[in-house]
Parts: C-alpha cells; structure tokens; sequence
C-alpha cells in the first residue's frame, strides 16, 4: 500500500516508511498509524510507504540470512533501509514485539539504520504494557545505533472504538512529539515529486 | 438534575457460603420481584436487572423480569442494567422496553451496553471481532427507531428497514436511553459525542477513579455541540448499607468475596479477597457503597461532587446475600439515605444556581 499526501510546493517530501508489526487486517496498530501520518503530513510533504511483516510471506519467514530473501523481500528491507524516517509500529504481545517484526530487522543490514530517524508506535490490550517501546523497542534500535524521536506513542486498546483512535491526550502525544522533530525531519526530507515507490509491486506474493 | 437512587440485579445464584446449596432458580426469580417491590415502597428512584447469560445468575432476560416487577410496583423506575445491545435486535429491544413502558405507564427506561462478559456473541450468533461495530450500528439503530417511525434504515449487521412500522411507541414522549460505560477512554468519548446520559461501572478501586472518563465524556460532548451540564450520569457499584458501619462490612464481606471468587480470576482461577483488602475498599476514599446509612451519604455525596453525579445504582445482592438482608438494606437505602441525599443535592444546587 502506498499512500502520498500533503506535497507542499516548497521543498522535498518526507519518505516515510512504516513497518507494521500487526497481523491483523485491519489493526489497531494501524489506526495509531493513521492518526501520526495524518498529523506529519499536517507538518510537512509526506510519502508513505508501508511494509506488513506478516504478509511478507515464505520468502521472509524462510529466510535465515540477508541472501536467502526472495527479491521482493529484499525491496521491502531496501525500502526499510533508505527511508528518511522509519515508522516502527507494532503491538505488544507476550511482553514485546511479535517475533516476525523482530525477524524483519534481523536481516536489516547492521549499520544501515545508523543515525537515521525512527518513530517508535505501539498498542497494547491495557497501559501497563507501555513501557514496552521503552524496554524492548528503544533498545532494539538503540543497537543499530539509529536516532530515535524522544517521545514514543503508545495506545491502549480501551482508547479505539475498533480500530479508530479516539483518546484525545494521544492524539495530543503524537502532536508534541512530532513538533519536537520536525526542524530534524524538514533537513531529512529527499523525497522529490512525483514517483513513489508501489509497495504492492516489490510485496511478495 | 435531581438525584436519584436505585438497586440493581442480576438474579445471582451463588451456593450459600454457610450450607453450599443453591438457592432455587424459582426462589431467585421471585426475589428478584420482592426486591423491586420493597424498592418501590420505600420510595427508591430506580430498579435495575442485569443481563448475564450463565446458570449462576437468573437474569439472562431483563425485559421479563421487569415486565413482572411493573405490575408490582407504581413510582420506581425500571431500567435495564446492562442490556447487551451488541447481541441484540434493536427493533425487538424497542418492542420490549415500549411495551414495558406501557404496561408500567412509562416507567421503562435502558442502559445499552457492551456487557462485561462475552456469553451472548456466541449464542446469538455474533462475531466477537466486530465488538466495536455491532455496538455502533445497534445503537445508531436503536435511537434512530426511538426517534421515528416509519423507519428506513439500512446497516451491515441485520436486514435493511424499509418504511418500517415498529410498534408500540413510548408511553410518553419518549425512553430514555442510557449507555454502560465500564471506562475505556473510547466508550467515553463516543458516548459524549452522541449527547447520551452515561451510566458508570465501578467494582473496586478509588473513588476518583472515572476522574478521566468524566472529563473525557464532558469534554467530547460538549466539542459535539451538547451542553454537558445537561447530561445525566450515573455510577453502577456495589454496596450495602448495614445498621452500623461495623454490621454493614460483616454482612457484606462473606457473600463479596464469594462473588468474586466466582466472577473474577487471576491465572485462570478465582482468588479469595481478604479481609483487609475488602476493608480497604470501604474506606472514604473507596468506590465501594457499603457502611452505615451515614457513611452512604457522605459517600454519595462525594460522588456527587467529583463527578457531577446524577444517579446511583447500587448492587447488594452481588455473592448470594440473603433475602432478608438484602431487604433491610433497601429498606434502609429509601428511608435514611436517599432523603438525605436527595434534600443535601438539592440545596446544594439551589446554592449553584
């Protein structure tokens, strides 16, 4: 799915891409998702791209190391690897993050998310999962020495009405820690107009 | 808005914690009746009947057990508490309640829910991954028959509507319908958007603890055009009111705990309140309803003033409480704690205004 929104007329766009950790059609996760690309996009020209891990198929979750990946796979993990900001959403089961989210960036290429930015999401069945994007998520891209935004967004399942974001103190979140970055994510913006890149094209069949 | 105060059931058949024998279902039906009866004579504002869907409860089909409670009663309010709208029809939810309100000459009102437990999606058929959706077209559905008739309505959930005649209508002008909210943010905020008098849960846990929901409802609400100052709302808890503070806790805790042990469970089993944290639950700054008829007012009180409450229904039957002690609990709830409450909202309001 690609999705390209707010062009402004002066310049680049930002290329977004999300890796989503849900495996559900549609998710929670998502509609947090929704709601933080509506409010960039509000800030600046954006370009989405998305990437489901768990639709990636057998070309992914066969694949042991970086040259067993089908080509399309490789697409998603370059898509990953170039983004000017990186959207890692998921949800939170048994503790963390669902080990095919894990899976995708551990064929991530060591150090190609150094100092890049990454936006940390998250949703949980209640609030006293919160601290996973702080315990397992920051640390995850703490190794890859990537730079992560400060604030990090978290919701819990009583703030959707299904997969609808209604809690207005993390629509609220999401603002403040958007406007934090957003002198970071302007001098980080390469996208050029118009061509962005079909993820349905390079997704694995 | 003036303060009302009820009594709430779900027909609980728990073995007695003295005997371990089962109260008879006919026995619990028929206390159920009592109880609302005695309500009415003491001058409580509301009777309410939960639905659960579970041999350890009676309850499973409010509407009949109001129905039987109306034509022993001539003053109380008779409301649903919850009616799990997500597993119904709202044209025959309609149908039961407008006929309710006829037969008790519009005494009949609802609270439409989500429920607090998931029994009924499997047994009528639904799918518990459209929680959320069931919930908002049902709703939409209800209020809409509530609001016209004929009606033409088309949804994803049931057959389209097309110039429907959905009969009989409201005793009077209308019934009110409120919403269960247990206090996820959402629930809150949808149900504000929609201008609905909204009906709080709490089972344990501090007085404030809907501090954020009410802020949130009140806030939505009133981003949605409807002036929150106008919207009822009312708090769901359990309780009991004793002879004396001390009398009120040992009656309560035994049959508590029990219910508890049966309806809530960690590692998949039932775990035993103690004692002390039973206590803790009783003390000021507690949700829980219980103590002396005093303590009920004060408690009251507080509810009012923090949250702005309208309406206080109280569970006492929760674990199996005896008959008699259930009755002396109303009878003391309508004599020497709702008066009180009543006349101390009122003046305050008098002073507000």
């Amino acid at each position: 799915m690609t999705t390209a929104a707010g062009y402004g007329t002066d310049g680049a766009a930002l290329r977004v891409v999300v890796v989503n950790g849900s495996p559900n059609q549609p998710s929670k996760t998502m509609g947090l998702v929704d709601v933080i690309l509506d409010t960039l996009s509000g800030m600046l020209p954006v370009e989405t791209s998305r990437i489901d891990v768990y639709r990636l198929g057998p070309g992914f979750t066969g694949a042991i190391e970086r040259d067993d990946v089908t080509p399309e796979v490789e697409a998603a993990l370059r898509l990953a690897e170039t983004a000017d900001l990186l959207l890692a959403a998921t949800p939170v089961f048994r503790a963390s993050y669902p080990g095919l989210f894990k899976h995708f960036f551990d064929l991530v290429d060591q150090y190609a998310l150094a100092n890049k930015l990454v936006l940390l999401a998250a949703t949980g069945g209640g609030d006293h999962h919160a601290l996973a994007l702080e315990h397992a998520l920051r640390p995850l891209f703490a190794f890859f020495q990537a730079l992560t935004v400060p604030v990090a967004i978290f919701a819990s399942g009583g703030d959707f009405d299904g997969t609808m974001l209604l809690n207005p103190r993390i629509h609220g979140r999401i603002q403040v820690g958007l406007t934090d970055v957003v002198d970071l994510l302007r001098a980080r913006a390469t996208g050029r107009r118009p061509a962005p890149v079909h993820l349905s094209e390079i997704r694995a069949s | 808005m003036a303060f009302e105060i009820g009594i709430m059931t779900f027909g609980e058949l728990t073995e007695d914690i003295a005997t371990g024998t089962l109260p008879s279902p006919r026995q619990r039906a028929r206390e159920m009746i009592q109880q609302a009866q005695v309500a009415d004579e003491v001058g409580l504002d509301i009777f309410g009947v939960g639905e659960h869907h579970r041999s350890d409860f009676v309850g499973s089909a409010p509407t009949v057990v109001l129905a039987a409670a109306a034509e022993r009663t001539s003053r109380i309010r008779l409301t649903s508490s919850v009616t799990v709208l997500s597993s119904e029809d709202p044209v025959r939810v309609w149908e039961q309640f407008a006929t309710i309100d006829l037969l008790s000459a519009g005494r009949a009102e609802m609270i439409a829910g989500r429920g607090s437990y998931t029994e009924s999606f499997p047994l009528f058929g639904y799918d518990l991954r459209d929680y959320a959706d069931l919930f908002r077209e049902k709703l939409d559905l209800l209020l809409k028959i509530r609001e016209q008739n004929p009606l033409t309505w088309q949804g994803r959930f049931r057959a389209p509507l097309v110039d429907a005649d959905i009969a009989p209508r409201a005793d009077g002008d209308t019934i009110p319908v409120w919403v269960g909210v247990g206090g996820s943010p959402a629930s809150a905020i949808s149900t504000g958007r929609l201008g609905l008098p909204m009906a709080l849960a709490l089972l344990m846990g501090p007085l404030t603890f809907h501090e954020p929901t009410v802020a949130l409802y009140r806030d939505a609400a009133a981003k949605a055009g409807h002036d929150p100052d106008r919207l009822p709302i009312s708090i769901n808890v359990h309780g009991y009111v004793g002879r004396t503070s001390q009398q009120a806790r040992d009656v309560m805790y035994p049959y508590f705990a029990k219910g508890m042990l049966d309806n809530n469970h960690q590692r998949g089993k039932g775990f035993l309140l103690s004692r002390a944290a039973f206590d803790a639950q009783t003390s000021p700054g507690a949700g829980l309803l219980v103590g002396s008829p005093q303590e009920l007012i004060d408690k009251l009180l507080a509810y009012h003033e923090l949250y702005g409450l309208n309406r206080a229904l109280i569970q006492m039957g929760f674990g199996g409480l005896p008959q008699k002690e259930h009755l002396e609990a109303i009878e003391r709830l309508g004599t020497e704690v709702a008066p009180v409450v009543r006349r101390e909202v009122a003046a305050r309001e008098r002073r507000a205004a």
